[in-house]
Parts: C-alpha cells; structure tokens; sequence
C-alpha cells in the first residue's frame, strides 16, 4: 500500500514537473530574441564632486544647481578665527542644466571667481548595453569660459579674445555593479589668461571619478584630477595642485545634495584644472556643497493615457 | 515534442501582453505601461505564465523611470516580474466564450514571491484567446520600501492591469 501511494506521489510529482517544464522552456524560447538593454544612471546627477560624470540631463528636465566652496580649514587661513573656513566662500556658483534630448544637454553658469561665465554642451555617445556589444559610456564636453570681471592691471586682457578658455574633454566610464561605478576623463584646455607668465596656455588634464553607493540613495564619490606632470612646465613660481575631492551624495527623488571636502578653491572646469593653489595636506582642504533641483518643464507629448502622470 | 503539440495539447504564446502600473496618492498619480510582456498558456493544465522585463516599463517622466528601476524595483538584481499560476475553473479554450477565471500561483516582484489568488478575464473569439486583469500589489509585500521623505507620493498599493491577445501554438 506504501509503496502505491510512494509510486503515485512520484507520478503525480513528475507529471507536475513536466508541466512547469513545458510552459517554462516556452517561455524561455518567447525571450531569446531578447534584445540587450542599457545599462542606465551610472551616476546619480551629471557631476560626481568637482568633474562631470558621463550622465545627461533628461529630455526636458532643467537642472537647477547651486554650489559652494568654503574656505581653508586649517592654515593660516583657517582654524576658528574663519570657524574652519565657514567665514569665507572662495567661490559660489549657480548653474542652469538643460536636457534638448536625453544624450544632449545645454548649460549655463556663473561662478564667483572672476566673475567667470561658463557655457557648455554635453553628447551621451556611447552607452553602455547590458551583454558585451558596449562595455563602457562615453559622453562627450566642451565648456567655453567667459571671465567678466574688470582686468586687475592695465596689461590684463590686452585682447577681448583673452577673457575666453575653452574645455574639451571625454568622459569615458562604466557601471560595474550597482553600487559601482568608475570613469576617466581626459580633457584639455585652452586659455589665454595665465596666472604665472611661465605657465602653459595649454593644458591636458586626466580625471578619475567614482562613485560607491552606501544606500540606494546616499552614495560616497570622490574625483582626482592629474594636471601636474602632464604639459605643465616644472617651473613655475606659483604652486599648483592636483584637484582631489571627496563627497557624501544624498538623492531624495528630484532633489541631490552633496556634501563635499575638497582642496580645490573653484568650482568651474576652467578654474579648477588650471588655479588649484591649495593642498590637502597643509590645511588646504575645505568644506562644500552641491544643491541640485530637478524640474520637468515640458510635459511629454505622449498622450498614452497609460502612461501618464499628474502632479496635483 | 511536435508529436506532443500536435496531438491535441494547445498553447497559447504572446511577447506583446500590455502591463501597466499605477500609483495613485493625493499628491501625485503616477502610472508606466509596458507593451512588451511575454506569457505563456497550456490549455490542457491551464497553467499560465506573464512575465515582463520591468525594463521596459515606460513613465513619461524619464528620471521617474530611473528612480523606479534604482531605487524602488532595482531591476539590476531583478530583471523580471513574473506571474505563474493555474486557471483555477475550467475554460473551453476551443469555443468562443467570455470567462470569468481566478489565477492561483506565484506572484514574483523585486525578487520576494508571494502565492495570490488573481481574478481576471479570459475571452474566445474566433479561436483568438484574450486575457486580461486587474488587481493590487502592497509594496511592503515585496519588500520595496518607501523612504520617508517621498512618503505621500507613492501609493502603498500599487494597481496593476494586464491585457493582451494570444497567438496560438500548433
């Protein structure tokens, strides 16, 4: 009698298993046709702490940003007569970011320092597929610099042409994980306004940024950008750094905020890759912060009633 | 296996079943549709499979659908939703007929199974089978949390629709 319902329950077993198999393997032959996805959101906003990352704005989205960089720390000008540097704003910037497509935006900013005025385009080239076929996203920037401000000397701006630089660089990066994700960007950059006379118009300059994700919203990123040692001549009378930045980044849907540590005074490409005075380990590092809003300024055209949303 | 087929047992296959979600709260309605779900239907056991590549669920505010796929479903670890159960009432699948079924299976969401009693419609015309559905799924049950500060604008229950036609497999 065992024996039967031993035989019967194994049966029964089988056939259930055959089942499942059958409407398994079918379903499994509708999605072999599958086509690779891309792998999306490498970074959670277009700027990992002083660089870009390889993100865009989204089609129709503007970016509001807001930053900040404190004064030194530590140093002579730091410690609590500037309350570790909360007393000083060596730059502030405002920015606009704009998404005419998802690959392309347009932007506009303006900084503290020297009154500079940047205007920028950013191309999403490549991105990266889920299989193999595209291992890596590259986006494509070039930033114009417009200083704005009065010349300091009567030789300052001999020519109109002087108050403009130009940035153009490839950010090359890949998302490893979910948590992970790494880029490299090699960059150059044009200027005719030189601090120190023995110093290179032309500079090339190689980032790496990164970002860990501690939680799906906060995330550590950190950026390092080597100018030194590439085309810049050794000697200078001027001591320059490397831009090193560190970062908490916090993402509450629309809203980033990140909090920064970084040695670099500026905040704009074209400041920081050529100016960066200030160093990490003689008490030059100081606090700042990134304020970044997202608005939907046109509603989709799609008028899929499935689809759509409704903010009251 | 095509001696099988033939042999009488049907199935019924679709790669375009239309699944959509909707979120609704007193401060923001949101809802994202796929065209692009796959199922699968054995006549003979009434076993039915939908699945979709959560993916390809399109919102019309594009970070919206990057936030869905980072932070709430993480469609990088769970690629797919899957449903798959047993028409619970028998079902003519040969004769034109509207029939009012229940599903019971396993729903699978975020990576958390849950086993759901599912009411729907499965319709014959012509010898064309049609289904479709509506019906609840509680976030917390798939462990896909809200945080605090976006609270108010998802909804805890998010409704869920399915519809789509059947090719038949001979």
């Amino acid at each position: 009698m065992n024996k039967i319902k031993y035989l019967l329950i194994s049966f029964s077993l089988f056939t259930l298993h055959a089942r499942a198999q059958e409407a398994d393997s079918l379903l499994k032959a509708l999605d072999s046709g599958g086509v690779a996805t891309t792998v999306d959101a490498a970074f959670k906003s277009t700027h990992v702490v002083l660089s870009h990352s390889s993100e865009t704005q989204k089609k129709h989205d503007l970016d509001l940003r807001i930053r900040h960089h404190f004064g030194d720390i530590g140093g002579r000008f730091g410690s609590a007569h500037t309350l570790y540097g909360l007393d000083v704003a060596t730059d502030l910037f405002i920015g606009l970011d704009y998404g005419v497509t998802d690959d392309f935006t347009v932007a506009i900013g303006r900084s503290k320092q020297d009154e500079l005025f940047n205007f920028s385009g950013k191309y999403k080239l490549l991105k990266q597929k889920s299989n193999s076929s595209m291992p890596i996203n590259m986006t494509l920037f070039a930033q114009l610099g417009w200083i704005a401000r009065e010349p300091f000397n009567d030789g300052e701006f001999g020519q109109y042409s002087d108050r403009f630089s130009y940035f153009f660089q490839s950010i090359i990066s890949r998302k490893f994980s979910s948590r992970l994700s790494l880029e490299v960007m090699p960059g150059f950059l044009v200027r005719n306004n030189i601090e120190d006379s023995g110093d290179s118009k032309n500079l090339f300059s190689l980032g790496f940024a990164g970002r860990m994700k501690i939680t799906k919203r906060l995330s550590f990123i950190a950026d390092y950008t080597v100018v030194n040692g590439l085309s810049r001549p050794k000697d200078l009378t001027e001591t320059y750094y490397n831009p090193f930045g560190v970062g908490l980044e916090i993402e509450t849907g629309g809203h980033i905020f990140s909090l920064n540590f970084m040695n670099s005074e500026y905040i704009v490409e074209n400041n920081f890759i050529p100016n960066t005075k200030k160093s990490w380990s003689k008490g030059g590092v100081r606090f700042g912060f990134t304020i970044s809003r997202n608005f939907t300024l046109f509603k989709s055209k799609n008028q899929d009633p499935d689809k759509k949303s409704k903010i009251y | 296996m095509l001696l099988h087929f033939s042999a009488g047992a049907q199935n019924f296959v679709s790669k375009n079943i239309r699944i959509g979600l909707f979120s609704s709260t007193p401060l923001e309605d949101i809802r994202a549709v796929s065209d692009n779900g796959n199922a699968v239907l054995v006549a003979k056991t009434r076993e039915i499979v939908v699945q979709l590549a959560v993916k390809t669920l399109e919102f019309d505010r594009k970070l919206m659908q990057e936030h869905f796929n980072e932070n709430y479903i993480e469609s990088d670890k769970y690629p797919y939703a899957k449903f798959k159960g047993v028409i619970d009432q028998p079902v003519d699948f040969t004769k034109d007929g509207n029939y009012a079924v229940t599903v019971t299976g396993i729903l699978s969401v975020h990576g958390v199974d849950k086993k759901r009693t599912i009411p729907g419609k499965v319709t014959v015309t012509n010898g064309v089978v049609q289904i479709s559905t509506e019906f609840k799924v509680a976030c917390v049950d798939h462990d896909i949390k809200i945080p605090k500060l976006v609270f108010t604008k998802i909804a805890e229950f998010i409704t869920i629709k399915a519809e789509g036609k059947f090719n038949s497999l001979k």
